[in-house]
């Protein structure tokens, strides 16, 4: 090109002004683009969370009565007397015009558990004995639909959960100021149960807890001592090479086939006991271990070599530099790590259910090595129930399990900008 | 780095342009000065006033010179760091301009001289005399100044040398003047102004030979060793003495 | 800055002699990076090494406090001798000598801790220091040595990253000194900072010339010469030329350090 017509070309040209309108045109379309694909990302996010809601907010409160019962005095100890008869002798009470076979059917009003919530409640404080008193008991699960405006009333009664009368009965109940609907703190307190209005998450959430402790304790040494030595110890060969590869790898396997190892050498093998939070814990630690792994090495690599140099100046050997300089440098992202791989074996349901932690178990687990769900087996085994009270649970559950998400990788991101190093 | 040359050429192209250009600037004095000596000998001998006008006029320019000369040094060692070699060379720039600007000064001094010579009877051979020991000292001027553009120590080894030659003649002269003015007394003035002359002559190959000096140093990067040939005795010349 | 006649005789004269190195080779896998270097280096003396870039002055330095064996492709051949003793001998422990060949590098890098435990940190893993006292008046020491002392004294807490540029490098030396070394090196260790900086440090290095033995490594040719007793002129792993300061940068006797130090070699 020859001077003139580099200068007759100039940047106020129509070819140019063309080109720049061009450029502009495809920036405006590229972000058009990309502002489509996050709404869309976000509408769907949306969506899954709205719906939880609206099917599980209802859970998060449980239809009560208050009832008046009397202990009589010759009851000498809490554990022997007979609960059911005092408090069908409370709901006589609440219905005084009543006949017997009514009251019967008028029983299933409260809930199965109502006679032990009010034994334990005696047996907590035995100066009620003998003493009349006001107790809050759940309403059983159709009455909790009913309150909670679920079971359509224009149907036809056959087709309906609740007859004609007793929905009159309840309404009797509800006019006489009897029924509330406070928080269902139970949903967290109460172990699992076949009647929804007493099932709890307590069972699965220490299930959870003692698999997702178990995991930690493993994986957590062991995955930071591999990446430590593979990282800054191991001679760097084609064995370190392909050691490297298969741990890359092995964080792509689906969990389903870490859950069958687990069965056949956890349980087959070594005998561990079935459905224990214990296997289950030594099961996600597996899963856990190349997610640590790969996240350590990351953050040791990211230490800059300045460091190491000072040290090995100054007169510190290797041990010493990877101990007293490089970990603690690399301690932030290495716990951002620990905490999403954490997060993520929280959710994880196949190889949990594969160990046998989808069993109904109705008592809390004392120790790791007893049998427990955990929490996305129990969301899996409330989701299989027929009553209706588990539709709206089962979301809640799923709404908990979430929170708890949520929550660890919030954590991790606190941590992470919290201890962020400027080298 | 692998395969590079080093090379005559600095890296820095200006640097190269810096230093040719302060030496050619020496170069220039130079020749000034060279031409300057010889047509000062020819004024004298011939008696031309207008010659020795010219020679005076010429000094300005040797002396304008000089001042550049500095000053270009001047920047090139504030700008430039320049070390070894390159700092031998600018430093022995600066003292050659100095020589030559004084060898400029002793020529403007003999051309002064001739408008009084002009008015008094000749001395026998003391124009000739004179004019060969110019040469003479032209001589060495020019070598010394080859020998700093191709920096060959040699030659300026051999121009020290001469420079014997040079004082030897003005020895010579010194005793002859001497004889004039004793011989006869109305001789006196006109011998004073040409002893003057050929003392200046001798100065100058003084510096002609402070010169050559620079050049070894600049080549070989020491001064030379050997005391420098003094052929000037004529701090003793006593004639009663020497008569006896 | 010390008289020039009075390091020239110094230098000439009896002053003892540190590190030996006889037909010093070294080998970065296939690479021969250093070809049969021979040195003596003066104890209480500054040494400067300069050279194009690529020639090899920074891997020799580092051969000196064995710093190159934490690469593992390097292999060393040849005789490296301090105070007469073979530092590559299989009976000397590399970390130990670190601590008496001090090192401080081109780019500032105090620990991210604070300024007493940057420079408390190397007496404290060697255990130089037998109880707290004794290692706040080392801390102070070295800090005074390094000229730091007024400037920090009231800050000893804060992180050492918190300073400028000047100082961290400052710092870094008083980190060095700490362990009471007999040599430092320094690997360009003025390249970073700023002008004013560099002059401090460069007075600093002269003070310190009292008691080490100092090598710096410089691709500034007016540093090492406004700093060094004695250079040496490293050309594609040769040692070309080693000898006075002042005799280097006015009458080298190479040529190849003639061209190098008239800028005419790229």
């Amino acid at each position: 090109m020859t001077k003139t017509n580099i200068e007759a070309a100039g940047w106020s040209s129509d070819a140019s002004r063309l080109n720049l309108r061009r450029r502009r045109r495809s920036e405006t379309w590229l972000k058009g683009a990309g502002l489509v694909a996050i709404s869309l990302a976000f509408l769907m996010l949306f969506t899954l969370v709205a719906s939880l809601f609206a099917t599980g907010y209802q859970a998060f409160r449980q239809t009560h009565v208050t009832i008046e019962v009397t202990v009589p005095a010759e009851v000498t100890d809490p554990g022997d007397a007979n609960w059911r008869a005092i408090v069908r002798e409370a709901v006589a009470r609440l219905f005084p015009e009543a006949g017997d076979r009514e009251l019967r059917g008028l029983s299933d009003i409260l809930s199965n558990g109502a006679q032990y919530i009010v034994r334990d409640r005696v047996s907590a404080n035995l100066s009620l004995i003998g003493q009349t008193f006001e107790v809050k008991v759940p309403v059983s699960d159709p009455y909790d639909q009913l309150n909670k405006g679920l079971i359509d009333r224009a149907t036809p009664e056959a087709n309906r959960r609740v007859s004609d009368d007793e929905i009159a009965a309840f309404d009797q109940l509800v006019e006489a100021g009897r029924i509330t609907r406070p928080m269902n703190w139970a949903l967290l307190t109460n172990v699992d149960s076949r009647f929804p209005e007493l099932a709890g998450l307590k069972g699965a959430l220490l299930g959870s807890f003692y698999a997702l402790l178990t995991c930690f304790v493993i994986s957590f040494p062991i995955g930071i001592g591999a990446a430590i030595y593979l990282e800054e110890f191991a001679p760097k060969n084609r064995l370190s090479d392909i050691i490297e590869i298969n741990i890359n790898n092995l964080a792509a396997v689906p969990s389903v086939v870490f859950g069958l190892l687990a069965l056949a050498v956890f349980l087959n093998w070594f005998g561990l006991p079935r459905g224990a939070p214990f296997v289950g814990g030594l099961t996600l630690a597996l899963m856990t271990l190349p997610t640590i792994i790969i996240a350590t090495r990351a953050a040791l690599k990211a230490v800059p070599p300045s460091i190491r140099e000072a040290a090995l100046g100054v007169g510190a050997s290797k041990q010493q530099v990877v101990f007293q300089h490089v970990l603690p440098l690399a301690m932030p992202g290495i716990l951002t790590g620990t905490i999403i791989g954490l997060a993520q074996a929280l959710g994880e349901t196949a190889p949990l259910l594969l160990i046998g932690m989808n069993a109904f178990i109705t008592a809390a687990p004392a120790t790791p090595f007893e049998s427990a769900t955990a929490l996305p087996t129990q969301i899996f085994i409330w989701a299989d129930s027929p009553e209706r009270g588990f539709v709206s649970r089962t979301s809640a559950a799923i709404l908990v399990l979430l929170g708890f998400l949520v929550l660890m990788n919030a954590l991790a991101i606190y941590l992470r900008n919290r201890f962020e190093r400027r080298w | 780095m692998e395969g590079k040359v080093p090379s005559e050429h600095h890296i820095m192209a200006a640097f190269d342009r810096e230093l040719e250009s302060v030496q050619a600037l020496i170069m220039k004095m130079g020749g000034l000065v060279e031409a300057n000596i010889l047509d000062a000998a020819q004024a004298l001998e011939a008696r031309d006033e207008e010659l020795a006008e010219r020679v005076r006029n010429v000094d300005v320019a040797i002396d304008e010179l000089e001042e550049q000369v500095n000053h270009e040094a001047a920047r090139v060692l504030a700008l430039r760091s320049p070390a070894a070699s390159d700092l031998r060379t600018v430093l022995s720039v600066m003292k050659i301009a100095g020589n030559l600007e004084r060898i400029g000064d002793y020529a403007k001094n003999m051309g002064k001289r001739v408008s009084v010579l002009a008015q008094m009877p000749p001395i026998d051979g003391g124009g000739g005399a004179l004019r060969r020991m110019t040469k003479v000292v032209a001589e060495m001027l020019k070598d010394a100044l080859d020998a700093y553009i191709q920096r060959d120590a040699e030659l300026a080894h051999d121009v020290r040398l001469r420079d014997h030659d040079v004082d030897q003649m003005y020895n010579a002269l010194f005793r002859e003047f001497l004889t004039f003015m004793m011989e006869d007394p109305r001789n006196i003035t006109a011998c004073m102004h040409l002893h003057f002359i050929a003392k200046n002559i001798e100065r100058m190959g003084d510096h002609v030979t402070a010169i050559a000096e620079q050049v070894i140093y600049l080549v070989t990067g020491q001064m030379p060793e050997d005391r420098r040939p003094k052929g000037d005795e004529t701090s003793y010349i006593h004639p009663e003495e020497d008569a006896e | 800055m010390r008289d020039t006649s009075e390091t020239e005789i110094a230098v000439a004269g009896q002053t003892a002699i540190k590190f030996t190195a006889k037909d010093v080779d070294v080998f970065y896998g296939e690479t021969h990076a250093i070809r049969g270097v021979n040195v003596d280096i003066l104890d209480k003396t500054v040494t400067a090494f300069i050279g194009p870039s690529g020639c090899g002055k920074t891997t020799f330095l580092r051969c000196l406090n064995r710093m190159n064996d934490t690469i593992p492709i390097c292999r060393v051949t040849g005789d490296i001798r301090l105070d007469g003793e073979d530092i590559y001998d299989r009976r000397v422990d590399p970390v130990q000598l670190r601590a008496r060949v001090g090192m401080v590098f081109q780019k500032p890098n105090p620990f991210p801790k604070s300024i007493y435990d940057n420079v408390a940190y190397g007496p404290k893993i060697h255990g130089l220091a037998k109880n707290r006292a004794e290692l706040d008046g080392v801390v102070e020491d070295a800090l005074r040595r390094a000229a730091l002392w007024t400037e920090v004294k009231d800050r000893l807490k804060e992180p050492g990253t918190g300073l400028s540029g000047g100082q961290q490098q400052r710092l870094c030396i008083a980190r060095a000194v700490a362990t009471n070394p007999e040599v430092l090196l320094m690997d360009e260790p003025c390249s970073a900072l700023d002008p004013i900086a560099t002059a401090q440090i460069e007075e600093l290095i002269d003070e310190l010339r009292e008691n080490f033995l100092v090598v710096i490594v410089t691709h500034s040719m007016q540093q090492a010469a406004r700093v060094s007793q004695r250079t040496a002129f490293f050309h594609l792993g040769d040692l070309v030329e080693y000898g006075e300061t002042g005799q280097i940068f006015t009458n080298p006797h190479d040529p190849r350090t003639e061209s190098y130090i008239t800028g005419r070699i790229g």
